[in-house]
């Protein structure tokens, strides 16, 4: 406002601040569910083993398959172990995952994606051979693979997750800023003698932040499956360690005895799941 | 007989009324046009006389059609395409992407008009051919231009025998060649049936001799007979419509431009992917001049622009600058003013953008914002939050913050409505020349060209 | 339609080659003695000796160097020879041959399935908008949110252990096919469903299909003419996507229901570290992969009069 009159009211200026305030503002009613089922998962994870004297590996033979009661609020599993605190565990190892799976292939694929529509000749093309050949097998096939070689190791799954992922943030980065590059708002912006980083800020980026957040939300919700998935196969995280899907294979031979242990890694995984995609859904 | 027969016609949402109640009859062998700008309700007119208003919408008053009265939406529905139709207004989206024209045709021949499968193929070949697009029978609308799709769905609309034809704004996004044969087409088509035109466009309105009727926001100022209204206008809102029609303009008066030259192409040829646009081409724009360049869409006119401005290679030949200056000196106006502005912060910050990346004098702003007739208000929204007009003004004032010598405006005025267009046009021309600022001005609209520049060049 | 074919054949041997690169690649690339740690998992820490490291060692090729070992693996490849089984050493591709004819039978009645529950519920929920929209839109949130093998064990506790209609798992009769390919039914159409939903409401949406009625077609017959292909369209091009569900539906309910087929072998595989077979496994589900979506191709270059022009230029 360097050259207003001084009698002009001082109106705030558009910032990234006010972005996120208009982001909140625009929510949808499903996205503030998702967002309510995400935050009491992720403080139920973080909480609640401080509420018990208990840890997740500590067994106890004489209890085992108890049903919910005053010691144990969620039961005992086929070792004794307190649910309550697997469940928290499990929860968190989950949430880790989808976090460092999103943060890493989200800024990867944004970087890669920028970068070859701006340079479609020299860099483009070889990261388009790179997505061929990823893109040449279903995701959870390659993840199998990798969890092969090193089995168990929550950095492996780490590792293939976000390394099958970056690849959907490139490919819609790439199709937004591809005609964005060429339209006639950068060309203007050019010609004005703005350089490559103002454009990114002002013309690629916002274009491509909402379509990027939805994939982030979907990204973290598939990332969840998968690791449960390759646990449910035993080819994922490996016992004595508490993960959603592995408990799930343990617990299911103990349906008829004990079904509500069987019900609370599912409805855990179910809920996980549901608030992320319905964070990521916006009005169409 | 009369064919279209309404009184006090109003379409509402819920309770808010969105057009005021119009009363019209429309006899077999008669033409009525309704002139208005964009905005003004038009459309709900044609689209309740048809029936197929958007459901949140409701329609009060009544409508006659061929004499029966108290028609049901679905009675309405039963008469589309044999004896009431509607051309689109926007051909491209209105004819089946996946289908070729002359299958379209012939199979509205054979299922609405009832003929055999054969008849319907051969009526069809011929109607197409007598329309002059004999040749284009095979391709799907996507390899087609706006105005052959347009006479193709004028072909479909009026296939099933329909005695009333209404058409919404039929030469939309068309250059004027393109929007007179179409305009033709559509007098032929409904020759000895009903027609009933909406447009905008003063030219079409012209050209369709018979009944006229202005509205206005929704209501009707001023009916009668078609050339009378227009030689004669009466009220002040058809005569701001009439002089906004380019030919009506008044001449713009030649300031003396110098005869130093400011950038010359010296026979140059320009590709735009596999085609040569053109070969040899050559010219001089002198200093504080405004050059017209006319020509079919197609032509090569923003290329040509492009080329000087150095945004696309030359294939031969050169450009010369005669003038040393920095780059952002010279400068373009885009055709859609929202597709060349960013959404994504409010006119101010990109303004101040602007003035910090070339320490400018932000005190210019102001006396400019005013003569350019921007609030500081409206500066503080988004490009998405401004109307067309407003947002080609703020490319301008963008532009001569930096005290260009030369800009290229890529026709900045063709997405505008024609008032706005008078204006704009006007403003552009007259601020570019007190600046001392040389100006190649691109149209498809020989008329405006002509009453705007100093010189005209044809491609 | 040579050269989509063409396309795809070329894609075909990315996939042959990267899946088995990248299989190679992480072999070798591993630290400590792969060898060792192979016998030392397969056969537990304390029953193996350093002959039957050797043993591993010579079958994997891991006492060649690596450039050697890469191209006889690669010759072998060209060959269609897959090597041995380390755990039942039967060649591998009598085995996975063996597999493969089964996970075809599941995906394609899981797929037969998903086609007739999603189409008609699609169909529904955009023609009829309101309750039965918001309902197929609460069926499909609530199975999305769902992993495939959920969806398997509930299945199997409603059908099998509670009401005892069906087998648990297994393979031989019809009845054991039932389960495993309404699972992934289900899952494919919670998605599809939607899909054709949207397509459906644009389709009616659109100014052609509007068009279409005032040029005096009825409604029925604007669908008819103009409906369908544009609706179908968009649509066979999702099947291409979802393909990608598939074959990671396949691999999970194989598993749950121990249904024989390649990716039940895949995960047994990956459990009993044997090589050459999660090699082939993933070699022919990548092969899988691109045949399915070849077929997708080929339909839709029939349906889309753009793609055949595309291609003829």
């Amino acid at each position: 406002m360097m050259y207003t009159e001084a009698n002009s009211p001082p109106t705030p200026t558009f910032r990234p601040t006010n972005r996120v305030k208009k982001a909140f503002r625009s929510a949808t009613s499903q996205q503030w569910f998702g967002f309510a089922i995400l935050a009491t998962l992720l403080i139920f994870s973080f909480l609640a083993p401080h509420f018990v004297s208990v840890d997740g590996a500590e067994q106890d033979l004489g209890a085992i398959l108890t049903s919910p009661n005053a010691e144990h609020w969620l039961g005992t599993d086929h070792f004794g172990r307190s649910m309550w605190v697997r469940l928290a565990d499990a929860i968190a190892l989950s949430f880790g995952l989808a976090a460092l799976c999103v943060l890493t292939a989200s800024t990867a694929g944004i970087a890669l994606g920028v970068l070859s529509a701006w340079f479609p000749t020299r860099f483009g093309k070889v990261v388009e051979l790179l997505t061929t050949i990823l893109l040449a097998l279903p995701g959870l096939v390659l993840v199998l693979i990798f969890a092969a070689i090193v089995p168990g190791s929550f950095w492996m799954l780490y590792f293939a997750i976000a390394l099958i992922q970056w690849v959907e943030y490139y490919r819609v980065v790439r199709a937004i800023c591809q005609p964005l590059i060429h339209s006639p708002e950068m060309e203007a912006s050019q010609l004005m003698g703005f350089g490559r980083w103002y454009c990114f800020k002002r013309h690629l980026l916002p274009a491509i932040l909402p379509q990027v957040l939805t994939i982030a939300a979907f990204g973290a919700a598939n990332a969840i499956l998968m690791m449960a998935s390759l646990g449910f196969v035993y080819v994922g995280i490996q016992p004595p360690l508490a993960e959603l899907g592995l408990m799930t294979v343990e617990l299911f031979p103990y349906y008829s005895d004990a079904p509500w242990l069987l019900a609370e890694p599912l409805v855990s995984l179910a809920a996980m799941v549901l608030g992320c995609q319905l964070l990521g859904r916006r009005n169409a | 007989m009369s064919l279209l027969n309404i009184s006090n016609v109003s379409v509402y949402v819920g309770d808010t009324q969105l057009l005021a109640p119009v009363t019209l009859t429309l006899q077999e062998g008669e033409r009525l046009t309704i002139l208005g700008q964009t905005g003004s309700g038009k459309s709900l007119l044609a689209q309740a006389i048809m029936g197929n208003l958007p459901k949140a919408l409701t329609r009060r008053g009544q409508i006659d059609l061929f004499g029966k009265t108290n028609l049901s939406l679905k009675e309405q529905k039963a008469m589309w395409g044999k004896q009431i139709s509607m051309l689109p207004q926007e051909p491209w989206n209105s004819l089946d992407p996946l289908m070729s024209a002359e299958r379209q045709l012939t199979d509205t021949e054979y299922y609405v008009a009832g003929k055999t499968w054969s008849t319907a193929l051969s009526d069809s070949l011929a109607k197409l051919k007598k329309l002059g697009l004999g040749h284009i029978g095979q391709k799907r609308v996507d390899q087609l231009s706006g105005g052959m799709a347009q006479r193709v769905a004028i072909a479909c609309a009026t296939a099933g025998g329909a005695k009333l034809v209404i058409a919404d704004e039929p030469t939309k996004g068309l250059d004027v060649s393109r929007r007179d044969q179409v305009v033709a087409s559509l007098k032929e088509q409904t020759e000895g049936g009903a027609l009933l035109t909406i447009t905008h466009d003063v030219a079409v309105a012209r050209q369709l001799p018979g009944k006229l009727m202005v509205v206005k926001n929704g209501r009707v100022v001023e009916q009668g007979e078609s050339n009378d209204i227009l030689s004669n206008p009466a009220h002040d809102f058809t005569k701001a419509l009439i002089e906004a029609d380019p030919l009506q303009w008044p001449n713009s008066e030649n300031l003396a431009s110098s005869q130093e030259k400011l950038i010359s192409a010296d026979a140059i040829s320009v590709k735009r992917g596999k085609q040569t646009l053109f070969n040899g081409l050559s010219l001089d724009i002198h200093k504080n001049e405004v050059v017209g360049i006319v020509g079919d869409s197609g032509c090569g006119k923003s290329t040509l622009g492009d080329a000087l401005l150095g945004l696309l290679p030359v294939e031969s030949g050169c450009v010369v600058k005669h003038e040393e200056t920095q780059p952002q000196r010279w400068q373009k106006l885009y055709q859609d003013p929202t597709a060349s502005v960013t959404h994504s912060v409010s006119l101010q910050t990109l303004l101040e953008d602007l003035i910090k990346l070339h320490k400018l004098d932000a005190s210019k702003a102001t006396p400019l914002m005013k003569r350019l007739g921007l609030t500081h208000e409206l500066m503080q929204r988004t490009a998405s939050e401004v109307s067309g007009g407003e947002l080609q003004r703020f490319c301008l004032l963008r532009a001569l913050m930096l005290e260009p010598v030369f800009l290229f405006a890529d026709e900045p005025t063709s997405r505008l409505d024609p008032l706005t267009q008078k204006d704009v046009s006007e403003l552009l021309v007259q601020v570019a020349k007190e600046q001392g600022c040389s100006v190649v001005l691109v149209s498809h609209d020989p008329n405006m060209i002509e009453k705007r520049c100093d010189r005209v060049i044809r491609l | 339609m040579k050269d989509l074919l063409f396309k795809r054949f070329i894609q075909l041997i990315m996939v042959a080659w990267g899946v088995g690169t990248l299989t190679f690649i992480l072999m070798r690339s591993l630290p400590g003695d792969m060898a060792y740690r192979l016998a030392a998992s397969r056969y537990g820490q304390d029953n193996f000796d350093s002959s039957t490291a050797e043993l591993i060692r010579h079958e994997l090729k891991l006492d060649q160097s690596a450039w050697s070992a890469y191209f006889s693996w690669l010759g072998d490849l060209l060959q269609l020879n897959l090597g041995n089984s380390m755990v039942s050493d039967l060649p591998v591709m009598d085995t996975l041959s063996h597999m493969l004819g089964h996970s075809l039978l599941l995906a394609g009645v899981g797929m037969i399935i998903a086609i007739l529950l999603a189409f008609p519920l699609g169909l529904w929920a955009a023609k009829y908008g309101g309750w039965a929209d918001r309902l197929t839109l609460l069926f499909s949130t609530s199975v999305r949110a769902l992993p495939v093998f959920v969806i398997g064990v509930l299945l199997i506790l409603v059908f099998s252990l509670e009401l005892e209609l069906l087998p648990v798992a297994g393979f031989g009769t019809p009845a054991h096919l039932i389960l495993p390919s309404l699972a992934l039914a289900i899952s494919l159409a919670a998605v599809s469903s939607r899909i054709i939903r949207n397509e459906a409401k644009r389709v009616f949406n659109s100014s052609f299909f509007e068009f279409a009625q005032i040029k005096g077609l009825s409604t029925r017959k604007a669908f008819q003419r103009h409906g369908w292909r544009n609706l179908l369209v968009p649509v066979i091009a999702f099947f291409a996507i979802q393909l990608i569900t598939v074959v990671e539906g396949v691999v999970m309910i194989e598993s749950l229901f121990s249904w024989p087929g390649i990716g039940h072998g895949l995960a047994h595989a990956i459990f009993a570290r044997d090589i050459p077979i999660i090699q082939g496994a993933a070699l022919l589900m990548g092969i899988m992969f691109v045949v399915l979506n070849t077929l997708v191709d080929i339909i839709s270059y029939y349906l889309d009069p753009r793609i055949k022009q595309e291609f003829s230029e």
